[in-house]
């Protein structure tokens, strides 16, 4: 796990009789103090201690506990060090103010679509363009290439990116996550009556992306039913737009995909909806506001900027009353580029669903920032259960690194918002509880998966 | 009928071959050989030891079949092709590459396309006169286009052109770098009768009036005798040789409608045309005792004793 | 005669058009089956699921669309929405950028390589392996390596315009009849004045059909590009209207993309009757 390996070089003792707590005496420690930009990098170091731990108790605990090699480790994991409260305190001048966000025309984009038109961003002095983008793969390549400063991701794909899954290991975060449930399971009109998946084999299904919790949740669900996602059905990876057109080409049976794509399948009197994502796990995050690790170090004041103005945007779009006007302001071609009636179906939860009934339900798709550790953790399971991460990997570590659950408190908290308490939390899919303290147990008690 | 005088056939020993003196060797071929590779690692020789002399002033053909090497000893003349071995030394210099000095009349005239007839003389011209005015370049041209009766077509294009007319600027192009020596490579075989006997015409004119040296290709008997003032018998290739060197015996003011007419046209024909037939090849196998390469056969034809006999037979009848 | 036939020619092209529009218009009129709806859920579903009206546009609607864009081709509406206007001007941009890196390297290069047989042998398999690559497998390595999407469409057009024209230029350079380079020879031209005055006008026809081929080319992988990395041009347009599952303005911009390459086309071949010499 190179991702991890320590910088610090040898173990540090912390507590020792000097300021890095490496030497005797403060006499040795500033003889071996080294210059240049190592000295940086260490003043640096020894102003993120601090600032992780203002409280010497607390620090000397936090020490205790996990010891010394692991709190170099534990260190090294915010090395985007003013990436902490005292960066995002101080609310200091953005290093720039012209940025460009790439976004995927769906709905769960919504948060960082409508802070544009609804001025979010611009109240936090930003000229922010949003960047309407072609596919899940060209969002990460320009957001690898700097082209965009940040991005809308699938929540998985920051851990895959982290990791070096599909690309090079580059560190990114989510300090916040856009939007839970707001996904259904589309299925082909022809496929009315054979609504029992386990009659499904042979299906052909349509996912986003790889690196998405739509993958998961339909491997998920079809295997909680006994399918087999990788030998029962075939599992396409097609870019959204393609998805309502090959599903009335008859190319495939279904898809699992954001709701506006689903709503328009039945708008166009293609498909149903199957069921909701919400009912495979009410609440399970589904996009992302990522941000490469590297740009926060760069630009710590404009990525706090941009993230206030997300979070805020966030907590807006959560009040239901707010929901029609959203869908005006995001409709039009500049943005997701479908009927207003549509994209109103999805937010405000009212919508055909393609049988002949109206539903209602206000939590289809609901928008919480809070980036919990234990979302990825459960994703990281997922993503070894079906053999895309090799090997033993340190899921806390992992999910802490990438989902910024503390700063994002911290930015809450100063914008007057009501983080949760915790940063991890235990949550159910589909009536089995996870308990993100114990990932390899959850992952073994699974029949069907591809890890060992 | 007494202009018909028969010449003597004086086949004389190579010892009383009228030898050319260095003063008037202005072009002089000396031992040049042409190889090229063939398949398993031997060499083809397409002639070898080739000697021949030119005179200032001097229109020189040869004739020979196909393969003999003509268009190679062109080419090395024209420095277009380097010779295997020996050397060709004009007016006392051996020459390395083309030069200006020696303009070359291609078979297939070979003129740019995209240029028009006074472009493509133009071209040459001030390739020759680099930094003359574009005014001088066009008047010499023009000079040029006039010379071979082109007058009035200097803004066509070559393919607006007939075949006759098309190789008319490649003469003028030719003349107009006013070289040394022209070299022809059978620049008349693609055209019609008609056609050819009119250039043929023109540039015997010219070169009477210039006093050209001039080295051509050919192998219409009729086109050497009637251009040429010695004609290079070349025997049949590979590995030919020069199998002797005629010397044209009519007279420099020729005419060639009346051509045959002429004192010993016959002769020199029937000459031409037994080599032609049979001498090139029977040569090519096995040369006459104590031939030099270095000094081929010198040959005046005359009357053969057929025609003598033919013309004494005749006499009494008319006499009668 | 001829100018009757002209005109002949030209009715007759004008009755096919209407009888296919017609029969276009005919078969999208259509109206489906549907099934009773109650008038609430009605009010959330789209003309095709609620009247059975065909999910095909047909003529009078993209006539329709066709004069929306042409009143108003170059509104800006923020990053995402702009004009079909401006949306050609990127493109032609890109492909004016990417097609003219491509000829000031193509000529030059295929220019020395076909003046060498040695060369031209040499790196022979190397063009022949690049020139079928599709223009589409290059994006990722262009967008990995140059990390900016607009120059990696620059590339890839760059790219694919590049072979058939250095294919050409070697060509019409290497078979530059040898007796009009003799004829140079002869005249004791320079290697400088011999490559321009012989073999550039003789090699330039064949280069121009290179040429030719790789503008058709150059506006095919514009319009594919644009729809990967997006953001701008005519492609992005295609792409955005696709997203919204927009028949009627993906035909329009067809016809637009193919006007556009009909014109790119209809230039170069002007070019190449200007160097076109008869023999």
């Amino acid at each position: 796990m190179a991702l991890f390996d320590n910088p610090f070089g040898t173990p540090r003792r912390l507590r020792g009789g000097c300021s890095c707590g490496g030497h005797a005496d403060q006499a040795t420690h500033e003889a071996a103090l080294p210059s240049g930009d190592a000295a940086i990098t260490q003043a640096v170091e020894a102003t993120m201690m601090r600032a992780l731990f203002p409280y010497a108790a607390e620090r000397r605990a936090f020490l205790r506990s996990v010891g010394l090699a692991t709190a170099a480790a534990a260190v090294n994991q915010f090395l985007p060090t003013r990436f902490v409260a005292e960066a995002f305190a101080e609310a200091g001048k953005p290093e720039k103010t012209d940025l460009k966000v790439g976004f995927i025309p769906i709905t769960c984009a919504t948060p960082i679509i409508m802070a544009k038109p609804m001025g979010f961003y611009e109240k936090q002095g930003l000229n922010v363009d949003v960047v309407k983008t072609a596919g899940w793969a060209v969002v990460r390549d320009k957001t690898l290439n700097k082209e965009y400063d940040a991005a809308h991701m699938l929540a998985p794909m920051p851990l895959a990116l982290t990791l070096g899954l599909g690309s090079n290991p580059v560190p990114f975060a989510v300090p916040a996550i856009e939007n839970v449930n707001g996904q259904a399971i589309c299925l082909a009109n022809k496929h009315k009556d054979n609504r029992d998946p386990k009659n499904w084999k042979g299906f052909k299904l349509a996912i986003p992306f790889d690196y998405s919790n739509h993958n998961y949740l339909l491997r998920y669900y079809l295997a909680e039913h006994g399918i087999d996602p990788d030998t029962d059905v075939q599992l396409r990876l097609v870019p959204p737009p393609e998805m309502v057109a090959n599903l009335r080409a008859d190319n495939i049976d279904g898809f699992l995909a954001p709701d506006n794509l689903v709503q328009r399948a039945v708008y166009d009197g293609v498909g149903f909806i199957h069921i909701l994502s919400k009912e495979i796990w009410d609440g399970h995050p589904c996009c992302s506001f990522s941000v490469a690790q590297d740009t926060i170090r760069e630009m710590p004041n404009a990525t706090a900027a941009l993230l206030r103005a997300v979070l805020q945007a966030t907590a807006y779009a959560s009040k239901p009353e707010n929901r029609k006007e959203i869908a005006a302001a995001i409709a039009p071609a500049n943005y997701l580029n479908q009927p207003v009636t549509v994209v109103e179906q999805v937010l405000t939860g009212t919508y055909a669903d393609g049988l002949g009934s109206v539903k209602k339900d206000p939590k289809r798709i609901a928008f919480d920032p809070f980036p919990y550790e234990s979302f990825a953790i459960w994703t990281l399971t997922q993503m070894k259960r079906w053999g895309q991460i090799k090997g033993d990997i340190d899921y806390a570590a992992v999910a802490r690194q990438v989902y910024r659950a503390t700063d994002a408190a911290k930015l809450m908290r100063q914008d007057g918002m009501t983080p949760p308490e915790t940063t991890t939390k235990t949550f159910v899919v589909m009536g089995k509880t996870f308990d993100p303290s114990k990932p390899k147990e959850y992952l073994e008690s699974f029949a069907i998966k591809r890890a060992s | 009928m007494s202009t018909l005088l028969p010449f003597a056939r004086q086949a004389r020993p190579v010892a009383e071959t009228r030898r050319t003196t260095s003063s008037d060797k202005f072009i002089s071929i000396e031992g040049i050989a042409r190889r090229y590779p063939a398949p398993g690692g031997k060499q083809t020789t397409i002639f070898e030891n080739l000697w021949l002399p030119v005179r200032r002033g001097e229109f020189v053909c040869m004739i020979g079949h196909s393969g003999c090497g003509k268009t190679t000893v062109l080419n090395i003349l024209a420095g277009l092709e380097a010779p295997s071995e020996g050397v060709v030394i004009v007016d006392g210099q051996a020459i390395a590459g083309t030069s200006l000095d020696r303009a070359v009349i291609f078979q297939g005239h070979a003129l740019l396309p995209w240029r028009s007839v006074l472009g493509n003389v133009a071209y040459a011209v001030s390739s020759r006169w680099r930094k003359a005015k574009r005014a001088e370049v066009e008047a010499r041209a023009r000079k040029a286009i006039a010379t071979v009766g082109l007058a009035g077509s200097e803004h066509k294009r070559p393919s607006e052109l007939s075949g006759g007319m098309k190789q008319r600027v490649g003469i003028a192009r030719a003349l107009s770098i006013e070289p040394k020596i022209l070299l022809m490579d059978e620049p008349f075989s693609a055209l019609d009768a008609l056609t050819r006997g009119t250039l043929q015409d023109e540039v015997r004119r010219i070169c009477v009036e210039t006093g050209q040296t001039v080295f051509m290709i050919t192998h219409d008997v009729d086109e050497a005798i009637y251009l040429a003032d010695r004609i290079v018998l070349m025997t049949n290739g590979p590995e030919a040789k020069v199998a002797e060197i005629v010397e044209n015996p009519l007279p420099k003011d020729r005419d060639r409608t009346q051509l045959h007419h002429a004192p010993g046209y016959y002769a020199l024909r029937n000459h031409l045309i037994d080599f032609l037939v049979t001498r090139s090849r029977t040569l090519r196998d096995a040369m006459p005792e104590g031939y030099d390469p270095m000094h081929p056969p010198v040959v005046r034809p005359s009357l053969s004793e057929a025609d003598a006999a033919a013309i004494t037979a005749e006499k009494p009848a008319l006499r009668a | 005669m001829q100018r009757s036939l002209t005109l002949r020619a030209g009715a007759l092209s004008l009755i096919i058009l209407a009888l296919a529009l017609f029969g276009w218009q005919i078969a999208v009129s259509g109206v489906g089956k549907t099934e009773a709806m109650d008038p609430e859920y009605a009010a959330l579903m789209g003309e095709t699921a609620t009247t059975g009206k065909s999910a095909m546009p047909g003529p009078l609607d993209v006539g329709a669309t066709i004069w929306k864009h042409l009143k108003d081709p170059f509104y800006d509406r923020g990053p995402n929405d702009k004009g079909i206007g401006i949306q050609l001007a990127y493109s032609i941009g890109r492909v004016a950028l990417g097609y003219g890196l491509a000829v000031l390297v193509a000529i030059p290069v295929g220019f020395l390589i076909g003046m060498s047989p040695l060369m031209s042998r040499a790196l022979d398999p190397f063009i022949q392996i690049m020139k079928p690559v599709s223009p589409l497998a290059w994006m990722p390595l262009a967008l990995y390596t140059i990390k900016d999407s607009s120059l990696s469409a620059i590339f890839v057009i760059f790219i694919c315009a590049l072979w058939p024209m250095l294919i050409n230029t070697v060509f019409g350079v290497s078979s530059t009849r040898k007796e009009w380079l003799n004829v140079a020879r002869t005249l004791e031209v320079g290697p400088v004045r011999r490559a321009f005055t012989v073999i550039l006008p003789a090699a330039a026809p064949t280069i121009l059909t290179g040429m030719r081929i790789s503008i058709g080319i150059a506006w095919l992988v514009i319009v594919a590009a644009e729809m990967l990395v997006g953001g701008t041009g005519i492609g992005y347009f295609v792409w955005n209207e696709w997203n919204n599952l927009s028949i009627t303005d993906v035909i329009t911009s067809i016809l637009v993309i193919g006007l556009v390459g009909m014109v790119l086309d209809q230039l170069l071949a002007r070019a190449q009757a200007l160097v076109t010499f008869p023999e």
